[in-house]
């Protein structure tokens, strides 16, 4: 078998001769395993100074999937008021993550340009899909999120009359049915 | 009473050197991060570990390390007489201290700072060692939940009764009054005891002897869980690609169900 699967104490390898990495401690000379989970040894990195080979445990099961900063996460308005926009993540690039996390976009957050100018009412609406970046761990509650870039911003959003709106510029979004046209902050896919 | 017949049988039809069957299922629960049910012979015991996570309370935030929360009952049903016992009792106080002081210098405290690990134990059924089932069950369900931990801690339970010493004592072993001597240890890191209690007074060359054999026991019970361990693991591994080559979802459900169906007519 490929891979070796380990349990916590094993004995993986000499510290002298491996890193240890995630999943691992030195214990006496030896790199120990502190997870159940499997064992794998990669390469030595070329650009680090020290040259040897690091060996890591790697849980089996799914990985948590948990919004870093600089990633882009998919998010969903739950409440807005004048001064932020609070959503819970939904996703983490492509990962659904298990837990329900909590973010807040700033009105500092919402664009780029004008920010003095930004009203939240008119670029985010309670129920709307957002694009977000991580921009900080934030507070203890919440992350800060920013979508003041091009390709960030809402996503999907439904108008009064419950249908879901099309695009027609980057801050407007438009009913299919009634034709009323809503203010967004809208996301430039495919950009 | 008889502990030891002539030919060498104890009262459930063990011989001296003998542990009880081991039973271990792994992720029992699905609201705990980690969870377990653990048997040595009549002695059942349910673990279940909540965290890593941040601390409730604010005050007892440490800054260096994770603090373990531990919380030890037994069902008013676990025993031959039915009787309610609160948390509060002061056997099962000290059973609470023992299994937390085993299990903090197990779990890599200083690896989580500023976060709890609520860990409970339930004694379902009781016959005796409740306190090694319990701490066995604890480190199997910390292993689900992948707390990081220096090893494997493994505990054992052995006596002395009838000039013979005794591993893994029952129930009725344990009431027979001889000494009774909990060991707990670390077996990947030579045999390094972390947890030592000892009832009754016994003579050092005895204590010895009987403590020898503790360790040998636990060192089969480390075996035992290790092996359902990487069961585990591996049949967690197996789900998951099974799940990732059906991709479709209910389809693939359906065929494999179809599957099952089919080698039952065989057989």
């Amino acid at each position: 078998m490929a891979e070796t699967l380990c349990t916590p104490g094993e004995r993986l390898a000499l510290a002298a001769e491996y890193d240890a990495g995630s999943g691992t401690c030195v214990r006496d000379s030896f790199i120990c395993a502190t997870l159940v989970g499997v064992k794998r040894v990669l390469p030595a990195g070329e650009g680090k100074a020290v040259q040897r080979p690091r060996v890591e445990v790697v849980r089996s099961g799914v990985e948590p999937v948990v919004p870093r900063v600089g990633d882009v996460v998919t998010a969903r308005v739950v409440r807005i008021n004048p001064r932020l926009a609070a959503v819970d993540i939904l996703c983490v690039g492509p990962k659904p993550v298990r837990q329900r996390y909590s973010g807040v976009i700033r009105v500092q957050d919402v664009r780029a340009t004008e920010i003095d100018k930004v009203q939240i009412q008119a670029s985010f609406r309670p129920g709307d899909v957002v694009r977000a970046e991580v921009l900080s761990l934030g507070d203890a509650r919440s992350y800060h999120l920013t979508t003041a870039k091009n390709h960030l911003g809402v996503v999907h959003a439904r108008s009064v009359a419950g249908v879901p709106m099309v695009p027609v510029s980057w801050q407007e979004m438009q009913c299919p049915q009634t034709k009323a046209v809503e203010n967004r902050k809208v996301a430039k896919l495919d950009a | 009473m008889e502990y030891v017949s002539p030919e060498g049988l104890r009262l459930d039809g063990r011989r001296p050197k003998e542990l009880r069957q081991l039973k271990a299922q792994l992720d029992v629960l699905s609201t705990a991060d980690g969870s377990a049910l653990f048997e040595m012979g009549n002695t059942k015991v349910l673990a279940a570990v909540f965290g890593p996570k941040p601390t409730e309370l604010r005050s007892q935030e440490d800054e260096k390390r994770a603090i373990i929360r531990c919380e030890y009952a037994m069902a008013a049903f676990s025993t031959g007489e039915r009787r309610r016992r609160g948390k509060s009792d002061r056997r099962a106080t000290e059973i609470t201290k023992a299994i937390r002081n085993t299990l903090e210098q197990t779990i890599m405290t200083e690896l989580l700072p500023r976060s709890q690990i609520d860990i409970y134990v339930q004694v379902l059924q009781a016959d005796g060692g409740t306190r090694c089932a319990c701490i066995n069950a604890a480190f199997l369900a910390l292993a689900v939940a992948a707390v990081p931990m220096r090893d494997v801690v493994a505990a054992c339970a052995a006596g002395y009764l009838d000039s013979t010493a005794l591993l893994d004592l029952n129930y009725m072993e344990d009431a027979g009054g001889g000494p009774d001597v909990v060991v707990a240890v670390h077996p990947n890191h030579s045999n390094r005891v972390v947890l030592l209690q000892q009832d009754n007074r016994v003579a050092v060359e005895t204590f010895e002897e009987v403590m020898e054999l503790a360790v040998a026991g636990c060192r089969a019970v480390a075996d035992f869980m290790r092996g359902r361990l990487l069961e585990h693991t591996r049949a967690l591994a197996a789900a998951r690609a099974a799940g990732e080559d059906g991709g479709g979802g209910g389809g693939a459900a359906m065929e494999g169900d179809s599957g099952e169906e089919l080698e039952d007519d065989e057989y």
